[in-house]
Order: C-alpha cells, then sequence, then structure tokens
C-alpha cells in the first residue's frame, strides 16, 4: 500500500513540473506494450523529435535501437509509427504502432493505442517524460 | 514512543505536496465566464490584499433565506495601491453591493466590475485617471546623442502598458480577441500568424481549451515579446560603460536580463543554453535599438492566445523611442518549425512618469485552493 502511496507522490511531483510548450510530440517518451497481463508486457522508450519537416525518432536509444518512422494527422492528433526491430533471436521483424495524443496540454501527455511486433499484436501507452 | 505508521507519513506528504505545489491561478478567460453577469449584496467577512488577484468574502443570502459565503476578485494589489486604495479600504462587517461576472463551474466566485458600499453609495477600487508624460516632450538623450530607454537625469519613470496584449501579424487583417488572447471567432485562426500545420492544430487547441494550460498560470516566466505586454510593466538599466543593457520585468517574476551591446556578433541558437529570455545581442541604428535573439527554451508561450515556437526561435526585436511618452516595439518571428515564414507584429508602450516598479510576485495566490479554502461552509 505504502509503496503504491509513494508511487503516487512520485507522480504527483512530477507531472506538476513545467511542460514542453513546442512541439507536442517532441521529447523522451516511456512505456509498455504488450497484451493486458502486465507481467507479459515490454518497456519500451521512443524519443521523438521535430525537425521543422518532420517527426522522426528512435525506439529504445542504445545497442538495440531502431530508427522510427513517425505520421500525424494533426486534424485528430492521430499518430502512426513504424520501425524494423528485432525480436529475441534477432530476426528483423516490423514493427507497427496506431495511437493517439491524449492530454496535449500536460507535461506528462499520453500517447495510447495498438502495437504489432511481428506476429504478435498488443496495445501501447507512453507517457512524455516531463 | 508510540511510532507513527509509514502509510501515514506517506499519505501526510501527499497532501503537504498537493497543497502547497500543485499549480496555479488560470487566466481571466479560464477563470470566469463574461455573458454570466451577477449582482451580490451582504456583509464581508474577509480580506486577502494579495498578488496578483486580491479577494474578499461575503456572505449573501439567496432567494431561499440561505446564506452562502462568495469569494469576489476585486483587482490587483498593486493596482489598487497605486490608485490610492488599502486593505482597509474595505472592512469586515461593511455591507457592499458588487456587480461582477461569474467563475466558470459550481464555485461561488465572482469578478467585481464594480464594488460599492451600501451605507454610503461610495464606489470602492475605481481606478484614477491614468498620469501620463506630456507626448510632446522629446525623449531624453545621452551625451553621445542616444536615446535613453530610461529616465532622464533626475526623474523616475518605467515602461507600462502596452498598446496589445497579444501579439498578431501586422499584415493580417484586425482579429477580434478578449485581452487574454481568446479569439471572438475561430475562424479567424489563420490571420494571427503563418502558422505550421502542428502549429495551427496546437493553437486550436488552446483555443478551444480556453487558454487553461498557459503557463503563466503557472507562474512560468513571460519570455519573448510577452514579456513586453505584462502589466506592471519593465525598465531598462542603460550600462554603456559595461556594453550592456539590463532589462527588469515588472511583472511575472520580476526576472531580468541582459542584452549585450558590446559589438560582439549576434548568437547561435546552435550554442545558446535555451532560456526564457534567450541571448541577446543589441545594436543601434539611429535611435532604434535593435535586439537579436535565439537561444530560447520551450517552456512558455511567447504571447498571449497560445501562439507556440521551438528551440528554433529567432526574434528581432525594435525598440524606437519616439518621444518621452511613447516606445514603438516591433518584433519579427522567424521560427521555421512552427512558422511558414518570418512575420512581424508589434505595439506602442506608454511611459509611466515618476514611479518604479513595484513588488510584485505571481505566486502569492497561486494555489488553486486558495479561493476553495477561504470560502466558508454553508450557513
Amino acid at each position: 500500500m505504502w509503496r503504491r502511496a509513494l508511487f503516487l507522490w512520485v507522480f504527483i511531483a512530477t507531472s506538476t513540473a513545467s511542460a514542453q510548450e513546442g512541439h507536442p510530440l517532441s521529447g523522451t517518451w516511456t512505456g509498455d506494450w504488450g497484451p493486458p497481463n502486465q507481467a507479459q508486457r515490454t518497456h519500451i522508450t521512443l524519443v521523438l523529435n521535430w525537425d521543422g519537416d518532420k517527426v522522426t525518432g528512435v525506439l529504445n536509444p542504445g545497442p538495440e535501437s531502431a530508427p522510427l518512422n513517425v505520421f500525424v494527422d494533426y486534424s485528430n492528433w492521430s499518430v502512426r509509427i513504424d520501425a524494423e526491430g528485432k525480436d529475441s533471436a534477432g530476426k528483423v521483424i516490423r514493427i507497427e504502432a496506431d495511437g493517439k495524443l491524449e492530454e496535449m496540454g500536460s507535461p506528462r501527455r499520453r500517447l495510447t493505442g495498438t502495437w504489432h511486433s511481428g506476429a504478435v499484436t498488443g496495445n501501447f501507452t507512453v507517457r512524455r517524460q516531463p | 514512543m508510540k511510532r507513527v505508521p509509514v502509510q501515514r507519513i506517506v499519505f501526510a506528504l501527499l497532501v503537504l505536496l498537493l497543497t502547497t505545489t500543485t499549480p496555479a491561478q488560470r487566466s481571466f478567460t479560464s477563470t470566469y465566464d463574461s455573458t454570466r453577469k451577477v449582482t451580490l449584496e451582504g456583509p464581508v467577512t474577509k480580506v486577502e490584499w494579495v498578488n496578483p488577484r486580491a479577494f474578499f468574502f461575503m456572505n449573501v443570502r439567496d432567494a431561499n433565506g440561505s446564506v452562502f459565503n462568495w469569494a469576489v476578485e476585486f483587482g490587483n494589489a498593486l493596482d489598487l495601491e497605486k490608485n490610492g486604495w488599502k486593505a482597509s479600504s474595505l472592512k469586515i462587517g461593511d455591507v457592499v453591493i458588487i456587480e461582477g461576472v461569474l467563475a466558470r463551474g459550481e464555485m461561488k466566485q465572482a469578478s467585481a466590475t464594480s464594488v460599492t458600499l451600501k451605507a454610503t453609495g461610495r464606489k470602492l477600487f475605481a481606478p484614477l485617471p491614468r498620469r501620463t508624460a506630456n507626448a510632446a516632450t522629446p525623449a531624453p538623450r545621452w551625451p553621445n546623442s542616444h536615446v535613453r530607454l530610461g529616465p532622464a537625469p533626475g526623474s523616475k519613470g518605467y515602461w507600462g502598458m502596452a498598446s496589445a496584449k497579444v501579439l498578431v501579424e501586422n499584415a493580417a487583417a484586425k482579429v477580434a480577441m478578449n485581452d487574454d488572447g481568446l479569439l471572438a471567432n475561430l475562424a479567424d485562426i489563420d490571420k494571427v500568424a503563418p502558422f505550421k500545420p502542428w502549429a495551427r492544430a496546437v493553437y486550436e487547441f488552446r483555443q478551444r481549451t480556453l487558454l487553461r494550460d498557459d503557463p503563466l498560470g503557472r507562474c512560468i516566466p513571460p519570455g519573448g515579446p510577452r514579456q513586453f505586454q505584462m502589466p506592471y510593466g519593465f525598465q531598462f538599466i542603460e550600462q554603456p560603460e559595461l556594453g550592456r543593457i539590463l532589462v527588469l520585468l515588472g511583472g511575472g517574476n520580476r526576472n531580468w536580463h541582459i542584452i549585450n551591446i558590446d559589438g560582439r556578433p549576434p548568437a547561435q541558437a546552435s550554442e545558446a543554453v535555451a532560456s526564457y529570455y534567450g541571448t541577446s545581442v543589441g545594436r543601434w541604428e539611429g535611435d532604434t535599438l535593435v535586439v537579436d535573439s535565439v537561444g530560447f527554451n520551450e517552456k512558455f508561450w511567447m504571447t498571449g492566445g497560445g501562439l507556440p515556437h521551438t528551440e528554433s526561435l529567432h526574434l528581432v526585436e525594435k525598440f524606437s523611442r519616439t518621444n518621452l511618452n511613447t516606445m514603438r516595439y516591433e518584433v519579427t518571428v522567424d521560427d521555421p518549425r512552427t512558422y511558414t515564414r518570418r512575420w512581424t507584429g508589434g505595439w506602442t508602450i506608454q511611459w509611466v512618469p515618476d514611479e518604479e516598479l513595484q513588488e510584485y510576485f505571481c505566486e502569492e495566490n497561486a494555489d488553486p485552493a486558495f479561493v476553495a479554502d477561504r470560502l466558508e461552509e454553508r450557513q
């Protein structure tokens, strides 16, 4: 119980930070994807950047990173992301995500939707780090 | 000694955090609905003489005879004091009649447009006619003939009211909006500035949500052109011997920043540390101070109404003091990640003679629970 409360406290403390008021997708986003069962979900990090013409990005920066293609429909802030990643065996797999930006005015705005990784389908939620 | 469970400590910390750091006051537009007029009468129960919004509380009897405590916003303490009013101008127990507009939502809160003492009919907290310098008086000058941006030697003053509260493109047809930058007609969005699609969508979102996320409401500094539109003005402190001009801001959080005029080249955005006021280099072109600024962070709205920008923002500002009383301010916005082309807007700023910037801090009642905490329970 107290751990959950502590987490809530940390969450509130970070959510009162100042927002990034530029392009709403720019920044580092963290969360997970997978089936509803929490034990089977996979942590993901997206680093997105608005270069003036398009949103570019990287999935899971580091040795296993994958460049992202990002397409945004500004009429409804729907976001399509695709990339070529690798599965646990090192085999190249296609990753596709369709999401929607929510809570756009918040420092910890959210991107949520469906995630396809190879033959596996799940949902995903990432929040922007303030 | 009795041990306090960890859960209780964590819960107490949670409550403390929620009641001490949660932002903040919101703009007038997102707080009040100017279409909902109200008249209230009753005795005053409490006076809170604070910045940026002074309140008094009063008991009002409704049509059913029940008494409710109301919060009434009646101005800013600095403005009230300039007009000769004091916290003691209104006493607990005074019966007042207020006319004003209601807050959005169900909170018993109003913003007064007039406050009248019932016993005498005297109007309280009305503004005095604003003093201005003589427009015919030429701008003061330094011995080297440069225009002074501050007061003449031996006198006082600062730059006060801007003629526009919102930055829009000069070339645009007149765009109807309120002082917070809320458009009267959303169809006018494209007249405000040459937005890229994402920026237009962000601006529209901010307009549709009544500017509720304005960082200024969280006491974030008013970076960019907005610093020259704030209530309570600003002041230039010219230090030619040091090759710099200090800009002291009377509004916002009483910030200051430097304009370097020592002949150095304009800063490069890639080398600047991103900040609210950027890295500024100025030069004189005749009687006009031209300031080139880059290195802005993305944590602020550069004007009311929610115009977005990115760290690519580059501003060229021109300050032209045409006489003692008037400064013409013009800014060219160059942010290729946000706008399809460079664009220019501006306004004039009035000199406030014989006065100095006064103490103002944004945070005094920035807590959104400020009003709710003080409203009495139903009696």
